[in-house]
């Protein structure tokens, strides 16, 4: 009788758990279905990092406030998918006089801002203007606009300082995107930070830092956009910005700042159809900067056997997943025009050659410190990779040393000469070549192979070479397949000086939940958001 | 009588002494920015840009005064009330101060009746019997949750509950395709006061991920502080008085010790409001709760003189103001207090 009643007892329990198991299982598939997001409206949720504290173009600068401005509004140009020059406010291509010094361009006849005022050369002429006395980047204009005029109602002519062929790619940026002189006179001379009335197919219906409503612009010039109106919602961290598209409450993400592994596992979701997945043209690069005017970077030997000795693959596999590709130039291969690639290829035997010759391996080691930026995740793990890598390769002939440093302290104290060698990245404020070489190679006062005042200065590299500011000056002034041609003289200068090891690029992506159509970059690394839609 | 006036000068030591303390910390946080690397103008303009570019916005900022220049400004700006204006996009630090101070507000006050309703329950249980697992139950919670590091429990609680169970909005404060009602900025009320129940469904969905998380994180102070101050509450002379005439242990303990244990957990309630802010700075950072705790965070990030002073002196004003006012009510409850 004990017995059964002690097997009863254990039976009663093993049900009871049984059915407590039942319940919670139920309670957890009720959950799945009842408690998931409703859709509330056919608006798309579009997602993406960072804040955004002001929408008015003089002040644009992240990629998010660049997407949702492409948005909002149009620029004379825009490079397409393809790369090529398109024109968009502007009714063709621009008309450049003989002496390069004069751009004319006719502009559309049919563009009404948000405000139902007209789009004319007095509009564009108030918004560059505007943009020339109050942009925060206005120097990239003042550097080459002399005088901005207005010929007639739909057309203006650029005189600019000097002939600078990658004028027509600054036109591209969303930071030129023409404001409306009515809803901005009150506004000509500082920023209007919550609102913005442009030409684009979307006006802006409501905006707060952190969530900005869409919808489309019913006089819009253009394509009407393929859906009713956007909802942009802008996260701070990558683990909710992953999280809210897995779990289905955003329809598109678009952002480079979510971390490797998440970007991996959206990217085999997508490989198994369960996302759409697109990549942008690369607009980021990261690279070595060698301080060249100090011992022992100062000799071009032990740069180059430093730049022989970088494994790029394995450095990208270790810390992207291979999803950051490899780079051996200056210029993102999107705006290379060829395939050139003059930096050297990873090859042990040349940069123990070069070691040798600078004097190093023979019981003699390079002490190289090299400084990452301890925010950036992906610049500890390249240090320590390189670090890892040079020690199995070359452990008799460099031993490097890690030093980690916040951003802000690096940036202010490259011009210092603060660093032997420090990984930074870039990305060029317009899709142009000159965006790139520029401020990486510029020397305004050189003595020798070391500059002492610009921005190879300012860039903590310190380098000059003979004739290399000649030809930046005239890789902006050609056109063309001259132009090419001078570009890959510079890039190629660059590389036998070797103040730089580019390492990688990165290209900008964007998921989209599989029942959209998959995301569309254009050239300067934007979604075309008005494109997004349910896929037919 | 003599007990109100003694109160009275209390108050009045402490509500002047409220400007120094302010205005020690304004100091501070002034030094410290200026002394920390990093400049204002690369976050504006971009690491890059050319000196000639960096050197005019500097000095449109004022940035190229010299420091005593820029305290004294700086100063006699936030005497008249003024806290200057963002370097980044010129917006009035005020403003910013009164967009988001409601949502951590919000946050915060949710948070802190979670973490004491949450901590006090856990903290009361064991008490039937000491040493027992309750107690034993309790105790572990009260150090466990104490001990959990804030953002890696945020980080996990939002994987379960909004990635892979999807009951709540992975982040933000409202959802995205309702526009959030106008008024005070404090959504939940706002809805309420409007009528918009869809809002406020919103906003209540939003809210309960961060504000548990900073609850469940906070509520181990309580658990503890209470545990510790009932045990050594039923151990006193009155107590013993009170059994000895006959009362029952459910009265004995609701009615004589628990109010008296309360009164510490009220002080404790008032010093968590600052650990409070520290807890809600990765809160609102996981969860993309747009608060002031987030504007500080980006504000370091790009070095925004003016917001950061504006946001830690709105702060530490508010830490004085709950502090002070604890300090009251724990002086109005117990009679025994003496200043």
């Amino acid at each position: 009788m004990a017995v059964d009643l002690k097997n009863r007892c254990v039976t009663d329990r093993r049900r009871s758990r049984l059915q407590a198991s039942v319940l919670i299982g139920l309670a957890l598939a009720f959950s799945q279905s009842a408690c998931k997001p409703k859709r509330q409206s056919e608006r798309l949720t579009v997602a993406s990092a960072g804040r955004i504290s002001s929408l008015d173009p003089a002040l644009a600068s992240t990629t998010g406030v660049l997407q949702v401005l492409s948005a909002l509004g149009d620029t004379l140009y825009i490079r397409g998918t393809n790369g090529k020059l398109q024109p968009q406010l502007a009714a063709s291509k621009p008309q450049l006089s003989d002496d390069g010094l004069s751009l004319t361009i006719p502009l559309r006849r049919d563009v009404l801002f948000h405000d139902g005022t007209r789009f004319d050369a007095e509009a564009m002429a108030f918004s560059l203007n505007r943009f020339l006395r109050i942009g925060s980047q206005r120097y990239l204009l003042s550097d080459r606009i002399a005088a901005i005029e207005t010929p007639n109602t739909f057309e203006i002519r650029l005189r600019l300082k000097h002939p600078s062929s990658s004028f027509e790619s600054l036109l591209t940026s969303p930071y030129l995107t023409p404001v409306s002189p009515k809803a901005y006179a009150d506004h000509a001379d500082r920023f209007l930070n919550d609102r913005f009335v442009g030409t684009g197919p979307y006006t802006l219906n409501s905006f707060r830092n952190t969530q900005q409503r869409l919808l489309p612009f019913r006089n819009y010039w253009g394509t009407p956009p393929n859906n009713v109106g956007l909802d942009l919602i802008n996260l701070s961290n990558s683990t909710a910005l992953f999280g809210a598209l897995i779990s289905g409450e955003v329809d598109v993400l678009l952002s480079n700042s979510i971390d490797e592994d998440q970007k991996r596992a959206l990217s085999e979701r997508a490989d198994k159809n369960l996302l759409r997945e697109s990549k942008g043209p690369a607009t980021n690069i990261t690279f070595v900067t060698l301080r060249t005017n100090r011992p022992p970077l100062q000799s071009q030997t032990v740069r180059r056997a430093l730049a022989h000795s970088i494994d790029r693959r394995l450095i990208s596999a270790r810390v992207s997943y291979s999803q950051r590709e490899p780079l051996r130039s200056l210029i993102p291969p999107g705006l290379r025009g060829g395939k050139t690639e003059p930096w050297p290829t990873y090859n042990l035997n040349t940069a123990r050659k070069l070691f040798q010759q600078a004097g190093y391996c023979s019981g003699r080691r390079l002490q190289l410190p090299f400084t990452f930026r301890t925010n950036v995740p992906s610049d500890r793990l390249m240090a320590l990779t390189w670090q890892a890598q040079l020690k199995r390769d070359l452990p008799d002939c460099v031993q490097m040393t890690l030093n980690g440093v916040e951003s802000t302290t690096v940036y202010e104290q490259l011009s210092k000469g603060a660093f032997e060698a420090v990984i930074l990245d870039w990305g060029g404020s317009y899709p142009d070549p000159e965006a790139y070489i520029s401020p990486l190679l510029s020397c305004k006062l050189s003595e020798g192979n070391i500059c002492e005042k610009g921005e190879a200065v300012d860039g903590g590299t310190f380098w000059a070479a003979p004739g290399l500011q000649t030809a930046l000056r005239r890789s902006d002034s050609l056109q063309g397949k001259a132009r090419l041609k001078e570009l890959a003289t510079v890039d190629a200068m660059a590389a036998e000086g070797a103040p730089y090891i580019p390492v990688w690029f990165v290209a900008p992506k964007a998921w989209a939940q599989l029942r959209l159509n998959p995301p569309i970059f254009n050239g300067n690394g934007l979604v075309n958001l008005a494109q997004l839609g349910e896929r037919r | 009588m003599a007990r109100g006036r003694e109160l009275f000068r209390y108050c009045a030591t402490r509500l002047a002494l409220a400007p120094v303390m302010l205005w020690l910390i304004a100091s501070l946080v002034f030094l410290l920015l200026r002394v920390a690397p990093g400049d204002p103008v690369d976050a504006v303009l971009g690491s890059r840009a050319p000196e000639a570019a960096k050197a005019a916005l500097r000095s449109s900022l004022g940035l190229d005064q010299s420091l005593w220049n820029q305290y004294s400004n700086f100063l006699s700006r936030l005497v008249h009330g003024d806290l200057g204006n963002a370097l980044i996009n010129n917006e009035s630090v005020r403003s910013i101060i009164s967009k988001t101070l409601p949502a951590s507000l919000e946050l915060g006050i949710t948070a802190l009746i979670i973490s004491a309703v949450l901590g006090l329950t856990v903290g009361f249980s064991g008490i039937a019997r000491p040493e027992g697992k309750f107690d034993f139950a309790g105790r572990f919670y009260g150090i466990g949750t104490y001990a959990l590091p804030p953002f890696w429990a945020a980080m996990l609680i939002q994987l379960v509950f909004a990635v892979m169970l999807g009951w709540l909005p992975v982040g933000g404060r409202f959802p995205p395709s309702l526009i959030p009602p106008e008024g005070s900025g404090f959504l939940i009320f706002d809805s309420v006061i409007s009528g918009n129940w869809a809002a406020l469904q919103g906003s209540i969905r939003h809210l309960v991920l961060p504000a548990c998380t900073l609850g469940l994180l906070l509520s181990g102070v309580f658990t503890n502080a209470l545990r510790l101050n009932l045990n050594r509450t039923l151990k006193s002379d009155y107590v013993e008085s009170a059994r000895s005439r006959g009362l029952s242990e459910t009265q004995v303990v609701l009615r004589h010790a628990l109010p008296n244990a309360l009164l510490p957990v009220l002080t404790i309630a008032g010093i968590t409001v600052a650990s409070l802010i520290g807890g809600a700075l990765l809160i609102e950072v996981t969860f993309s709760w747009p608060g002031i705790a987030m504007s500080l965070y980006e504000s370091i990030n790009q070095r925004d003189y003016p917001v950061v002073q504006g946001i830690v002196v709105a702060i530490a004003a508010l830490v004085v103001m709950v502090s002070v006012a604890v300090d009251l009510l724990v002086a109005v409850l117990d009679p025994r207090i003496r200043y």
